[in-house]
């Protein structure tokens, strides 16, 4: 089997989230599945490819959900992209969330950003079998309200049985919940880490304070998963782009225990 | 396994009954170095000699290549590689053949090496405790003994070949491998004295690395990022996945460059050229002995030869592996 040949997937629906970024729900003409936490690579014919983290749960069938934000050249292509148009991707590729050690533990996200779209994937996945956790808790932050992702969707993960807190850095005069950066949400939100594991994913330096404020509440190094975002090029442990330290992210990862990395120089950059 | 002679004479007749079906690769004399050429019926070739400019690496994959499902070539045998430069494909099989297997990495190159009779300047395996000729990767192995050649073998694919081509060789005399033994030895000891006979002990290195980082502060002062060492490596591995009119291409890349770790958005975690510069070193001393269980170095020394800020390589990895 040839790694690098794409699955041609049908654009469904194109559904704009903030002024950068859209999620894309995406048909694939072949059979296709992946682990909450993998990533696949996202080919634009003639243009390039990009990795990204699946965001709708592991266990839907059928069309999954990518959400990308405009950040470069492929993602300005790809943000260009209609219903009924065609993208390939390759994948799934790297490590997932391990499930199996999230089990009969309270389980918290830590979001920011953009960084939700992983986190909305493990959320969905866990979610759709809820009974297995102690505690589902997302905490998130944004810039500002217009800032947030999937903004009419807290409602219903909350509904599901979700305990969420959401902060945003610069409020507006209609905003009634926290404002600060992320990790004051902790001021008012008591964690478990005795019997918790946290996972992490946002922009370098959200992830870089929210894990010391882990750290420093208790979680163990161990407990703490983390989702890098690094370049990764052929996503295969190939191309030697996605290093951190000895490993690669797209290999050996993107879903890394903290103890694993938590040596190595200049992860956060 | 039994050891075979081949004289002079008979390995002309069979390279000249190969060319047929087979793509063949020789180092060609260019007068102070050699560089591959591609074996003609009216080639005049000898396996004397060191190290090719280019390395063995680019006869498995292109530079830079389509991958596409290509039209079958015919396979290829690539005469006279040397033992950095298959030493160098430990490294490069266990990346690019294991855990996926890479479909457009070539499995039909026949390496029929020999060993060294000379050295470049930069040569330093025997540094890294090497020896001057192949001891794993290759198929057949040529050793010069009086009017040809000692062939030992290396692989199955080997064994095979001088089966199937039974007719060229002949059984070894005692005295061909005793001469083939002393051959060894004294170009050994003469490459070892060449290099002060030093042995690095790299076992230490991830730590002295970080710790005498002022090392590579002052070596790298004249790297322009060129990325000349990376790409005549005999065992830098790293490429960039694109997209061409109708498929993937693959072309060689280098973390000596700026846009190499760059992520969307801008991020570059090695944005500062001497940070570049250090991590080679700590990718082929450390990273990938750690990871892959091989070091991404055999001392061929191009990347000193190559190197248009004159740096060498060597000194900086005996500098930093010396220090206390």
């Amino acid at each position: 089997m040839d790694p690098y040949k794409t699955i041609n997937c049908k654009v469904i629906k194109v559904i704009e989230e903030t002024s950068l970024i859209k999620t894309f729900i995406l048909e694939p003409e072949k059979k296709f599945s992946f682990a909450t936490g993998q990533f696949i690579q996202l080919t634009m014919p003639k243009i390039g490819e990009s990795p990204f983290t699946p965001s709708s749960s592991q266990f839907a069938k059928g069309p999954f959900e990518v959400t990308i934000m405009k950040a470069g050249r492929v993602t300005e292509k790809l943000h260009e992209l209609k219903a009924n148009d065609t993208v390939g991707i390759r994948g799934p590729l790297g490590t997932s969330y391990p499930l199996n050690e999230f089990e009969g533990k309270e389980v918290l996200l830590l979001g920011g950003g953009v960084g939700m779209a992983p986190l909305r994937s493990l959320l969905l996945t866990l979610l759709d079998e809820k009974d297995k956790y102690e505690k589902i808790t997302l905490l998130y932050g944004a810039k500002n309200p217009a800032d947030i992702v999937y903004k009419d969707q807290f409602e219903s993960w909350k509904k599901r049985g979700a305990e969420i807190c959401r902060t945003v850095d610069a409020a507006d005069n209609d905003w009634k919940e926290k404002e600060g950066v992320v990790t004051c949400l902790f001021d008012d939100y008591s964690v478990n880490p005795k019997n918790g594991v946290a996972v992490v994913c946002g922009p370098p330096i959200m992830m870089k304070f929210g894990t010391f404020k882990l750290l420093e509440l208790g979680y163990a190094p161990e407990s703490i998963y983390l989702s890098m975002e690094k370049n990764m090029s052929c996503g295969i442990g190939k191309c030697g782009h996605c290093g951190v330290g000895k490993y690669f992210a797209c290999k050996d990862g993107p879903v890394f225990k903290y103890s694993l990395i938590k040596d190595i120089e200049g992860i956060w950059e | 396994m039994e050891q075979k002679f081949i004289s002079n004479e008979k390995v002309k007749a069979l390279t000249k009954k190969l060319i047929p079906d087979y793509e063949i690769f020789y180092p060609r004399r260019q007068e102070e170095s050699w560089d591959w050429a591609r074996m003609e019926a009216d080639s005049e070739f000898t396996f004397e000699g060191h190290r090719t400019v280019l390395p063995l690496k680019y006869f498995f994959y292109s530079p830079q290549e389509n991958l596409v499902e290509k039209k079958k070539d015919k396979p290829r045998i690539i005469f006279g590689a040397r033992g950095c430069d298959t030493k160098g494909l430990s490294l490069l099989k266990k990346i690019y053949l294991e855990d996926p297997e890479d479909p457009h990495f070539r499995k039909d190159v026949l390496v029929f090496s020999a060993d060294c009779t000379t050295h470049h300047p930069d040569c330093f395996c025997t540094v890294l405790g090497d020896q001057p000729w192949a001891t794993e990767n290759f198929d057949l192995n040529f050793s010069i003994v009086e009017n040809g050649y000692l062939v030992s073998v290396g692989s199955d694919a080997g064994a095979k070949f001088l089966k199937d081509h039974g007719g060229f060789f002949e059984s070894a005399r005692s005295e061909q491998e005793k001469s083939m033994s002393s051959h060894r030895t004294s170009f050994e000891e003469e490459l070892k004295k060449f290099n002060g006979n030093k042995v690095l002990d790299l076992k230490d290195l991830e730590g002295k690395i970080e710790k005498h980082s002022d090392v590579f502060k002052e070596y790298g002062k004249t790297c322009v990022s060129c990325s000349s060492c990376t790409n005549v490596c005999s065992s830098c591995f790293c490429f960039f996945l694109s997209e061409g009119d109708e498929n993937k291409i693959r072309y060689m890349d280098s973390c000596q460059l700026k846009s190499y770790a760059r992520v969307a958005g801008g991020a570059n975690p090695r944005e500062d050229l001497i940070e570049r510069f250090k991590h080679r070193f700590t990718c082929k001393f450390v990273y990938r002995p750690q990871m892959q269980g091989f070091n991404g170095c055999t001392g061929c020394g191009r990347c000193t030869a190559g190197c248009q800020g004159k740096i060498d390589f060597q000194e900086v990895l005996i500098k930093v592996a010396e220090a206390k």
